[in-house]
């Protein structure tokens, strides 16, 4: 788009060389970039490829042991991220850095440097201001609005707002899609289109290959460390890149094959439960899932699902309805019974509820078997038997791993989550409920974990799948649910099932539910 | 993302001495750094106050009392043992609740509990043959004590209670239950004093030396038995699992609640044990002054290390080491009592401030984030590997 | 001994044991006391007998004390600090002064334990350093002094406020408290001094009664503060009080309290909660006169009667010059009892060999307790009060005036 003003103009931002090494690591070896004015430019590459030390260093917070960082031509130091971000360089971080109880406008003028000369906030003048950046990007916020009470998409606009409050030239944004619906991620591109249609510069970080090629005006892919390519969006497709960032090729639709279903292991009734708060979020679901095949749940976050699965696998009490399993009733079983039981379930966020990062990764890949043989005879452990199935586990899963006893925390996420894929899938199951089971990881990772869950389908176990990936629910569901505002709104053949219909379903719960609330009202 | 990633080459394991360095470095440094503290503060207060002689050697005189009252001959080395006794018991109680994310700062009062139990139990049996009074005595004691962490434990599971606010206040219930027992129906009748009868055949057994009671070996059976707890059992693992990270130890199916409960109970188990080992190896009778600061030094003991209890025993014979010499101290050097409390204050004090440290010093884990760092080291639940 | 001596000029004109104001003279004969047997309840009702064993050094003022300055003394407090400006710091200047009469010229170390359960291990160190007197303060203390005279016959052991002894025939501490040993014969190393606060409270209590009028308050109420009901002559300061305010004025409302039940911190150790507790006293009771019995924690009760422009009483020592201006600007006197003087006088006994063992009372007869100096404050009181502090006296030395109650003396009773 902006190719043609390339050359003649230097670079707004220039990274030549950079190497940073950490003990027995080289995070960066030798990184050359080159971010032209008003460029969309994307940084492709696995998890652990190194990008994020890459921004780092472009943030202050790493010094590079080789190599120098040129603004507008001019060879700069940059001594923090304050230094940083007075240079006219903001960073958009994947979990965002608000108050949540702070509203947009006050979330804005947070820590702004130029506040600092000054005793009292001119707040009208800085609403007025975020208004106008707003309309001037496309859309109207309110500056006097609690940030908590906005949506992810919108959370992240008061980021990037505030970014260009600090009259931000360069822009990073490290993985922005991840949390957003597709309907919300084709708005901020429009966001960042203007953007840099206005002459900002955009560092876009990801691993999502398709929208790379939709958003970027060029693209840098990083591999170990290592440029390994700089490709045009015209002149490239996703399996090419796919295998420059991976480094071999990569199957990127698995092929899901004929499902054989058989009869139902799940069948939910009537079910309903609350959040946490002690609001309604599943507000009746009937679902049944049978042995061999995947069911999956698209849905915008929020909508109950997290609250359904948690009842499923017994870690929260329905108020109402039935959960049953291979005809027996289940409700409200502890999560240890219905892991006995054959259920096995990969939690959405795997610091958090999957693994336990500081304990060593033999300990995590028990953590829900500890207290059965080989590993424990009654309240004693056996350290040996652990870490001998440890090691054959590692072995199986891929786990890239330097030992079992390692902690957890020092894997890559896409090791992480094939630990806690490889505790889980590593019996005989009835169900497999897998909650987000691939987010934030790399295609490498994706691929490997959407193998196992197909050879476990074709085992005939009953899987139940919950995403907000659409496309991930789309690529490997034999019948879709849309779950929106705690309903199974429509069930929809895998095979058959349109991206846009199920996106339009997951925002507005369908036509039919729309006639019924037009009924209920009139 | 981390630097460490499953990219990195498969690095060598650090050698054995590296590996200890890592994890004695904080401790002694900050041991070193409070006595260099220690040191300025007995300059500064020489110069301050007037009337004495000013002796610029004055620290070192205090110091080198403070090693001898600890170290210098069998009985000050017996006399260390006993003060470090109680500091084992009280420091795996407050180590191991740490383990399950749980902040027992009640341990004063579990300790004031269980000696309580081991005193009643113990002059009810005064005649009873040694053994069967000194089991039952101890038992008391341990069970006392229990029951006193068991009530924030059940409390914090059922109705979600903070345990630090509650331990606290049954610190002070437990001064005043024992003051009313010790003043009222345990009171010898004759004696114008408040003061129980003495346990009788259930005092502990000197072993060692003057003072060196049987206690003494129950610390160290106590430290190696609660290691094997944490780290052989599946108990332990469940603890462990659920201080480390409460969520995911619900989701593998762990009881977070149950173990709460179980975890008090045991922890105020361990500090009534502490109260109990006084009490039976030390004074073996109880007045109402009876009371030590165990209960909160425990506290210091656990943190400085860092909740492992092996590192229990050595952090507590350090500060057992500092109070028994202190009255040499105070003989020789003339240096209040003061000093020692000086010093475990700034231990704590540069225990807090050890990320820091660790930066300064370079050790590795610096890495693994000042989030986690500041999370758990402020509990003092170090990941173990 | 300038404390002291001070102290005894209120007296001065009337006292009549003292012959003259240095600290060599006024030494009461304690040396030459025989054995008593402990009286059981209350201190002043005891037979003294100290009193019969009257002044025969005190008639010759003894130019010096036998000299002995390779004599090794130790001095152990009770928990807290050696300066409460009370009596763990003046039963220390008392060791000190003994030690400097007889020609010790080594400092006199002192050790502060930190908690009950190290009594026995710090009286230890004296006994491993090879100390040749060890002296133990307070009440807390007893059993473990006992324990450790018996456990080394050859070092002299001397106990304030540890009375009555109370001891097996084979003098080991007696957890039963029979009582069934003779301290003398079974454990003569071991001397104990105790004092009948009662009698000083009571000297207070008539000072408190003619406080700001110069003359009986009609319908006045005065107030107390004790640090905890546990501490018997913190009770006896309190009863006396009471008996001696009421001598003078029957219709006098007498309020007491106590900080706290136990021996927490709170008790004798806590200026700031002691004054916290004391406002809430002022306020609730309103007294004229406030007298603190609760050590340093006693010390935050003065504060807050100046700061409430009522007046204070002092304890144990004269508080109007331990505690110095501006402190002690509301303090009219104080119910002393002469720590001081009775551990030195213990020392230069021992250097003469004449310390005898067992309780030995310190009471009116003896010069053990007075009524401090009113300092500043003389000109609010007329010569009524010092007749009937004088007439006091004379009826505690003659052994007739009750000034405490025949039931439980030093027994708390709410």
């Amino acid at each position: 788009m902006t190719d043609e003003t390339g050359p003649t103009l230097a670079p707004a931002l220039e990274m030549r060389g950079i190497t940073k090494r950490y003990p027995g690591v080289i995070a960066n070896d030798g990184i050359s970039l080159q971010v032209r004015p008003g460029e969309i430019h994307a940084l492709l590459g696995e998890n652990g490829a190194g990008k994020t030390t890459l921004m780092n260093v472009l943030y202050g917070l790493a010094t590079p042991d080789e190599g120098e960082i040129l603004l507008d031509g001019q060879p700069v130091a940059i001594s923090g991220p304050a230094d940083a971000i007075a240079r006219g360089i903001n960073m958009v971080h994947q979990h965002f850095m608000l108050v949540p109880v702070l509203s947009v406008a006050e979330n804005i003028l947070l820590g702004d440097e130029t506040m600092a000369n000054r005793i009292f906030l001119d707040r009208r003048e800085a609403r007025r201001r975020i208004v106008e950046l707003g309309r001037r990007f496309g859309f109207e916020i309110d500056p006097d609005a609690k940030v908590g009470s906005l949506s992810v998409g919108w959370q992240q606009r008061v980021e990037i707002l505030k970014a260009l409050y600090r009259k931000a030239r360069i822009l990073v944004l490290d993985e922005p899609t991840a949390v957003l619906t597709p309907q919300e991620t084709e708005e901020i591109f429009g966001v960042l289109r203007r953007l840099a249609g206005e002459g900002h510069s955009i560092v876009f970080i990801s691993h999502k290959l398709y929208e790379v090629l939709e958003i970027a005006d060029r693209i840098t892919v990083i591999r170990r460390g290592r440029v390994v390519g700089e490709r045009l969006p015209s002149a490239t497709d996703e399996d090419d890149l796919a295998e420059l960032m991976v480094g071999r090729e990569v199957q990127l639709t698995v092929d899901r094959g004929v499902s054989h279903p058989a009869g139902p292991v799940l069948q939910i009734r009537g079910l309903e439960a609350r959040d946490d708060r002690g609001q309604a979020a599943v507000r009746g679901v009937d679902l049944e899932v049978r042995a061999g095949e995947i069911f999956g749940i698209a849905g915008v976050a929020g909508n109950g699902q997290d609250e359904l699965v948690e009842a499923i696998v017994g870690l929260r009490r329905p108020s109402a309805g039935t959960v049953s399993l291979a005809g027996q009733d289940v409700t409200g079983r502890s999560p240890r019974k219905m892991n006995e039981a054959g259920v096995a379930y990969v939690p959405a966020d795997r610091h958090r509820f999957g693994l336990i990062l500081s304990f060593p990764l033999a300990d995590n890949l028990v953590l829900t078997s500890y207290y059965r043989k080989p590993y424990a005879r009654g309240i004693v452990r056996d350290p040996k038997a652990i870490l001998r199935d440890a090691t054959t586990t590692i072995e199986r899963y891929d786990i890239r791993t330097p030992a079992a006893t390692v902690r957890a925390s020092t894997l890559s996420g896409g090791n992480q989550q094939k630990a806690v894929v490889a505790r889980e899938f590593d019996r005989d199951l009835e169900l497999l409920v897998l909650d987000q089971p691939t987010r934030g990881l790399d295609v490498g990772s994706i691929e490997f974990i959407h193998r196992q869950v197909i050879a476990k389908r074709d085992a005939g176990t009953a899987v139940l799948l919950v995403s907000a990936e659409l496309d991930e629910v789309l690529e490997m569901s034999d019948r879709i649910g849309v779950m929106f505002g705690g309903r199974i709104v429509a069930v929809l053949d895998g095979r058959t099932a349109d991206k846009n219909e199920v996106g339009l379903l997951m925002a507005t719960g369908g036509a039919e539910r729309v006639a019924a609330l037009a009924a209920t009202s009139a | 993302m981390t630097k460490r990633s499953s990219l990195a080459p498969n690095r060598p394991g650090p050698s054995k001495v590296a590996r200890a360095w890592e994890i004695l470095a904080v401790p002694v440094v900050v041991t070193l750094l409070s006595l260099l503290v220690g040191a300025v503060v007995i300059l500064g207060s020489e110069l301050i106050v007037t009337g004495r002689k000013f002796d610029p050697f004055l620290w070192f005189t205090a110091y080198a009392a403070l090693v001898q009252g600890a170290f210098g001959g069998t009985d000050a080395i017996v006399s260390t043992l006993v003060y470090t006794t109680p500091l084992v018991f009280g420091g795996l109680a407050v180590a191991f609740g740490f383990k399950a994310g749980l902040f027992n700062i009640g341990a004063q009062g579990q300790f004031l509990v269980g000696a309580l139990g081991a005193v009643i139990v113990g002059v009810a049996l005064a005649d009873a043959p040694a053994p069967i009074a000194i089991v039952a005595a101890t038992m008391a004691g341990i069970i006392a004590g229990g029951l006193w962490g068991f009530i924030p434990g059940f409390l914090k599971a059922v109705s979600g209670a903070h345990e630090v606010v509650s331990t606290i206040m049954l610190n002070y219930v437990a001064v005043q239950l024992l003051a009313a027992l010790v003043s009222g129906p345990l009171k010898v009748p004759k004696s114008p004093s408040p003061v129980t009868y003495d346990v009788g055949n259930a005092a502990y057994p000197i072993v060692i030396g003057g003072t060196g009671h049987i206690g003494i070996i129950l610390a160290i059976v106590a430290a190696g038995f609660v290691w094997w707890l944490l780290f052989r059992t599946t108990w332990g693992f469940e603890i462990r699992s659920v201080g480390a990270n409460p969520d995911a130890a619900r989701y593998a199916g762990m009881r977070p609640k149950l173990l709460t409960i179980a975890t008090m109970t045991f922890s105020g188990g361990l500090a009534g044990l502490a109260g109990t080992s006084v009490l039976l190896g030390v004074t073996h009778s109880m007045t109402s002054a009876f009371g030590t600061t165990v209960g909160f030094d425990s506290i210091a003991v656990a943190l400085l290390a860092r909740s492992n209890p092996i590192g229990v025993v050595a952090a507590a014979l350090l500060f057992g080491s500092m109070r028994a010499g202190a009255g040499l101290m105070q003989i020789n050097a003339g240096i209040p009592v003061e000093l020692v409390d000086v010093l475990q204050a700034t231990i704590l004090l540069f225990l807090v401030a050890s990320p820091v440290l660790r930066r300064v010093l370079r050790l590795r884990g610096v890495q693994a984030g000042i989030a986690e760092t500041a999370a758990t080291n402020a509990l003092g639940t170090e990941p173990t590997d | 001994m300038r404390i002291r001596t001070r102290g005894f000029g209120v007296l001065a004109g009337f006292a009549l044991i003292v012959s003259a104001c240095s600290s060599s003279a006024t030494a009461v004969p304690i040396a030459t006391a025989a054995p008593t047997t402990a009286p059981t309840t209350a201190a002043s009702t005891a037979p003294a007998a100290t009193a019969s064993a009257a002044p025969s050094s005190a008639a010759t003022p003894a130019p010096s004390f036998a000299q002995m300055p390779n004599l090794k003394i130790g001095v152990v407090t009770d928990i807290g600090t050696l300066d409460d400006k009370g009596y763990n710091e003046f039963s220390f200047k008392g060791a000190q002064d003994g030690a400097i009469a007889i020609g010790v010229t080594d400092p006199v170390p002192s050790i502060v334990p930190k908690d009950a359960s190290e009594y026995a291990a710090d009286i230890q160190q004296f006994v491993s350093q090879k100390y040749d007197v060890i002296v133990t303060v307070g009440f807390n203390l007893t059993a473990a002094t006992v324990s450790a005279a018996h456990a080394n016959p050859k070092i002299r052991f001397v106990g304030v406020d540890q009375s009555p002894e109370c001891i097996t025939p084979a003098g080991a501490n007696d957890a039963a408290f029979a009582c069934k040993g003779v301290p003398a014969t079974a454990l003569p190393n071991y001397t104990s001094l105790y004092f009948a606060e009662d009698q000083a409270g009571y000297l207070a209590g008539i000072v408190a009664a003619y406080a700001d009028k110069g003359a009986p308050t009609p319908t006045g109420v005065i107030g107390a503060i004790g640090g905890t009901t546990l501490c018997a002559p913190c009770v006896r300061y309190i009863q006396g009080y009471g008996l001696g305010a009421k001598s003078v004025n029957p219709a006098i409302v007498v309020k007491s309290a106590y900080v706290t039940h136990d021996f927490s911190n709170a008790a004798f150790n806590d200026p700031a909660g002691g004054k916290a507790f004391a406002q809430t006293f002022i306020q609730a009771n309103k007294p004229d006169v406030l007298f603190q019995v609760a050590g340093k924690t006693g010390n935050g009760v003065i504060e807050a009667a100046c700061a409430a422009n009522i007046y204070g009483i002092g304890v144990d020592v004269d508080q109007w010059l331990s505690l110095g201006a501006p402190a002690n600007a509301c303090i009219i006197t104080s119910a002393e009892k002469h720590v001081e003087s009775a551990v030195a006088q213990a020392i230069e006994s021992i250097a003469g060999g004449t310390l005898a063992a067992g309780d030995i009372l310190f009471n009116a007869k003896n010069d053990g307790i007075s009524a401090a100096d009113f300092h500043d404050k003389a000109s609010l009181f007329g010569p009524a009060v010092t007749t009937a502090l004088q007439t006091a006296l004379a009826a505690m030395q003659a052994g007739t005036l009750q000034t405490c109650p025949t039931t439980g003396c030093g027994v708390y009773a709410p």
